[in-house]
C-alpha cells in the first residue's frame, strides 16, 4: 500500500525531471549550433590553437629534439607550446620515438587521463610505423594502433623546425575544425 | 636491509608494512610519466618524508637492440646502436666499431683517430649540456633550462659541418670515418670553444655558486667510494665519489694518448660533486677540441674493411659521456655477429640508483636521482 | 705501451697454483683481455679468491652466450680492478658453462653487489636461473611477457 503511494508520489517529480532534461538537452543542442557558427568559433578556436599545452613526457630518442625545440633557438614557446606538468590541464600529446609494449598501455591511460579537446602528434619515424626498430620483439608499430593521431612527423629524428612545421599544421587544423567536434 | 618493495600495480599509491618508527610505510609509483627524463618508473617507499626503500622498474624504452643486432649486418646495425643515447652518438659508435676492428685486426690511420676524437669530444659537451638543460627542469630553474639548450646549438652546428646531421651521425665506420673536415672547420671551432668557456663561467658563477644549488645539492645523495667501486659505477658518478677511473687515460684508444688533458674528480661523493665533474668535463673537453684541431695529421681518414666479422671474441670498450659503453662480441664468420652484448654507461650506473637516494627526503629526489646522468633509454636498450 | 703478456700470465699461474683442479681453461686474447673458464660449483670460490686476493672489485657487467649447437649457455663475468691503477685496463672474463636444458647456476650478488641487475637480465633473457639472487623477476620486458625467453637463439620473432 505505502510502496504504491510512494510510487505515485514520485511520479510527477520523475516526469518533471525527465521533461527537463530533454528541455536542457535540447537547449544545448541549441547553443552548440550557435557556438559552432561565426565568430564564437572563431575565438574559441583561436584560443585552443595558440595555446597547446603538451604533455610533460619524453618517450625515446625522439625526446632530444623536443628538448632542442624547446630551447633556446628553436623556442616552441612562440607558437604557445609550454610543456605543463598536470595532465588534466594538457590538450596536446606528442609521442616522441620508439613505443614499447610496457609504455604503450601506460600512454593509453595517460591519453584518457587528458581533458577534452586533446591533440596527439605522433612523432618521428618509430611513433609512425615502427621506424628502425620495426622487427623488435618489444614494440607497437605505430602510435596509431592505440590512440587516435592527429599529425604525423616524419624523420629519425625529425628537425625542430619539422617538429614546428607540425604544430603549425596542427593549429591549421584546429582553426578548420567544429568547437564540439570531440565531444 | 628489508627486501626490496614489491611492485605496485598501475594504481599509485598503496599503504603497506609498518617501518621500525611503528609508522606506516607508504610505496609511491614515481612515473612513468614525469616531467625531465625519459620514462623510467621508481617504486618509492617512504616512511613519512624520508625515502627508506627504493626499487627502479627499468624496461619502458626497451626496444631489443641486442637481438637485432644478431639480425643485421655490421654496418647496418650502426644506426641502431648510436640510439640509446642519442645525444652521444658518437661515442657507443666508437664502441661498436673499436669491437669490430679489434676482431678484423684493421688498423685506423692516424687522421681517422683524430677525426674520431673529435666528434666523440664535442659529443661528450653536448651531452653534458643536456644533462645541465634537464637539471634545469627538474629544479624548476628555467634558465638552467634554456642557457644550455642554446649553447648546445653551437655545437650541433659544428656537427652538421662536419658530418651532415644534428644529432646522429653514423660517422664512425669499421676502419676509418666517412668524411673529411671542411674548410674553415678549423677557425669555427676555435671561435665557438672559447666563447663556450666564456659562458662555463657564466654558468658558474649564476647556476653553481648560488645558496639555491648549492643547500639543495650539496651532501644530498652520497655515494661513498667503496660503494661505488663495488657497484660497477663509472663515469662521472664514480669520479664524483673520488675514483679517478677514466678510460682514456687508464686505456687509451683513439687520439687520447697523443691529447693533453686533465681527469676531474671531486672527493665527496654527493650531488654537488658530480655535477661539478660534469662542468670540468665540458672544459676540458673544449681544450681537446682545439688541440685536435690544431695537430690533426694530414693522411688518409679511412682504410677500407671488409663487411665481414671473422671468428673471434673481443671486449672494446670506450668513455662515453655517462661512463664506459662496452660491447662483447663474438664473431663466427658471415657479416652478422654470433653475439653483441651491450653494456652502457646508464646500465651500469642503474645500480647506484638505491644507493644515492636511501636516506634522502623525497623532495630531494629529483636533485640526487639526475646528478647520476642516469639516461633511461640507453639503460633499456 | 708493452704487448707482452707477462701481467696476465702471471694471473693464470697465480689462479692455476690456488686452483689446480678447477681452472678448466685460460685463454689470453690479446694484452689486457683476459679469459678464464671455470666449473660452475667452484665459481663463487674463484670469484672471491680474484676480489681479495688479487683486487678485482670492479663488475663491469655480465653476459650470457646461448651457444645452442652444442647445446650449453656460458655466462660470463667481465671484472676489473680500480684500486690497483696499474690494472685497470685489464678486464678478466670469468666464464662458466651451463647445460642449455637445465641452466641453473650460484648467484655472484654476494661477491659483488654490482652483478644483481645484469643476472636479472640474464634470467629473463635466456631463461638462466640464479640461485640465491635476491630478486630474480623480470627487469625490461613488459610486466605480461608470457612468450619464450627472447635472446635464444631458436627463437624468433615475426616481423610484419
Amino acid at each position: 500500500m505505502s510502496a504504491q503511494r510512494s510510487a505515485q508520489d514520485q511520479d510527477p517529480v520523475a516526469t518533471l525531471a525527465e521533461g527537463l532534461s530533454i528541455w536542457v538537452g535540447k537547449l544545448s543542442d541549441l547553443v552548440k549550433k550557435v557556438v559552432d557558427t561565426g565568430p564564437i568559433r572563431n575565438v574559441i578556436n583561436w584560443a585552443r590553437m595558440y595555446s597547446l599545452w603538451p604533455v610533460n613526457i619524453t618517450t625515446a630518442c625522439c625526446s632530444a629534439e623536443f628538448g632542442a625545440a624547446s630551447g633556446a633557438r628553436h623556442d616552441l614557446e612562440r607558437f604557445g607550446v609550454l610543456p605543463i606538468g598536470s595532465l588534466r590541464q594538457s590538450d596536446l600529446i606528442v609521442i616522441e620515438g620508439t613505443i614499447t609494449k610496457k609504455m604503450a598501455k601506460r600512454l593509453r591511460m595517460i591519453y584518457d587521463q587528458m581533458a577534452l579537446p586533446r591533440y596527439v602528434i605522433a612523432m618521428g619515424d618509430c611513433a609512425m610505423s615502427g621506424g628502425l626498430f620495426h622487427d623488435s620483439y618489444s614494440i607497437v608499430n605505430g602510435a596509431h594502433e592505440f590512440v587516435p593521431v592527429d599529425v604525423y612527423v616524419p624523420g629519425c629524428p625529425p628537425r625542430p623546425e619539422a617538429l614546428e612545421q607540425a604544430i603549425i599544421m596542427l593549429q591549421e587544423k584546429i582553426r578548420r575544425s567544429k568547437v564540439y567536434e570531440q565531444g | 636491509m628489508s627486501a626490496p618493495p614489491k611492485p605496485v600495480p598501475l594504481t599509485t599509491v598503496e599503504s603497506t608494512e609498518t617501518s621500525e618508527s611503528g609508522a606506516q610505510t607508504l610505496t609511491l609509483s614515481v612515473g612513468p610519466q614525469h616531467s625531465g627524463s625519459g620514462h623510467m618508473r621508481l617504486i618509492v617507499e617512504v616512511d613519512g618524508d624520508i625515502i627508506v626503500n627504493v626499487a627502479p622498474d627499468p624496461g619502458y624504452v626497451h626496444r631489443g637492440i641486442e637481438k637485432i643486432i644478431e639480425l643485421r649486418n655490421i654496418i647496418k646495425s650502426i644506426p641502431v646502436i648510436e640510439r640509446p643515447s642519442i645525444i652521444d652518438a658518437s661515442n657507443l659508435n666508437h664502441a661498436w666499431v673499436r669491437s669490430i676492428e679489434e676482431i678484423q685486426g684493421v688498423e685506423v690511420p692516424r687522421r681517422g683517430q683524430y677525426l674520431r676524437t673529435l666528434l666523440n669530444e664535442m659529443n661528450r659537451i653536448m651531452s653534458h649540456l643536456y644533462w645541465l638543460s634537464i637539471y634545469g627542469v627538474f629544479l624548476g630553474h628555467t634558465t638552467m633550462f634554456m642557457w644550455p639548450l642554446g649553447d648546445r646549438e653551437l655545437f650541433i652546428d659544428l656537427a652538421e659541418k662536419l658530418t651532415g646531421a644534428r644529432i646522429t651521425y653514423s660517422y664512425l665506420v669499421p676502419g676509418g670515418v666517412r668524411r673529411d673536415l671542411p674548410p674553415g672547420f678549423a677557425e669555427e671551432a676555435v671561435k665557438r670553444t672559447e666563447y663556450f668557456e666564456k659562458r662555463l663561467k657564466e654558468y658558474d658563477r649564476i647556476f653553481f655558486n648560488n645558496p639555491l644549488f648549492t643547500s639543495r645539492a650539496k651532501g644530498i645523495g652520497v655515494l661513498p667510494k667503496q660503494k661505488a667501486i663495488e657497484l660497477g659505477c663509472t663515469g662521472p658518478t664514480l669520479r664524483g665519489s673520488g675514483v679517478d677511473a677514466d678510460l682514456r687515460k687508464d686505456e687509451p684508444y683513439a687520439a687520447y694518448p697523443e691529447l693533453d688533458f686533465e681527469v676531474s674528480t671531486r672527493p665527496d661523493g654527493d650531488s654537488f660533486s658530480r655535477a661539478m665533474v660534469h662542468m670540468d668535463e665540458m672544459r676540458e673537453s673544449c681544450k681537446i677540441i682545439r688541440q685536435i684541431v690544431k695537430k690533426i695529421p694530414s693522411g688518409p681518414i679511412r682504410r677500407k674493411a671488409p663487411i665481414v666479422l671473422p671468428r673471434g671474441v673481443a671486449y672494446g670498450r670506450v668513455e662515453s659521456a655517462r661512463g664506459e659503453c662496452s660491447f662483447y662480441l663474438i664473431g663466427e664468420g658471415g657479416d652478422k655477429p654470433y653475439r653483441a652484448r651491450y653494456i652502457t654507461g646508464s646500465y651500469r650506473n642503474m645500480a647506484a640508483i638505491p644507493a644515492v637516494l636511501l636516506g634522502n627526503r623525497l623532495a630531494d629526489m629529483p636533485t640526487a636521482w639526475w646528478s647520476i646522468d642516469y639516461w633511461p633509454v640507453e639503460a633499456d636498450r | 705501451m708493452s704487448l707482452s703478456h707477462e701481467r696476465e700470465d702471471a694471473l693464470v699461474q697465480k689462479l692455476k697454483d690456488n686452483f689446480p683442479a678447477d681452472i678448466k681453461e685460460t685463454n689470453i686474447i690479446r694484452r689486457a683481455r683476459l679469459e678464464v673458464t671455470v666449473a660452475p660449483e667452484k665459481i663463487k670460490d674463484v670469484a672471491v679468491f680474484l676480489r681479495d686476493k688479487l683486487g678485482f672489485d670492479h663488475p663491469n657487467g655480465v653476459s650470457a652466450v646461448d651457444y645452442n649447437r652444442e647445446s650449453r649457455f656460458e655466462v660470463v663475468y667481465h671484472i676489473s680492478s680500480i684500486s690497483i691503477k696499474e690494472m685497470r685496463d685489464l678486464v678478466l672474463d670469468l666464464k662458466e658453462s651451463v647445460p642449455r636444458n637445465a641452466p641453473r647456476v650460484g648467484s655472484l650478488v654476494s661477491v659483488w653487489s654490482g652483478v644483481e641487475n645484469y643476472e636479472r637480465e640474464s634470467f629473463e633473457m635466456f631463461g638462466i636461473i640464479f640461485e640465491g639472487h635476491p630478486r630474480l623477476e623480470k627487469l625490461f620486458l613488459t610486466d605480461n611477457w608470457d612468450g619464450p625467453p627472447p635472446l635464444r637463439k631458436d627463437i624468433r620473432f615475426p616481423t610484419d
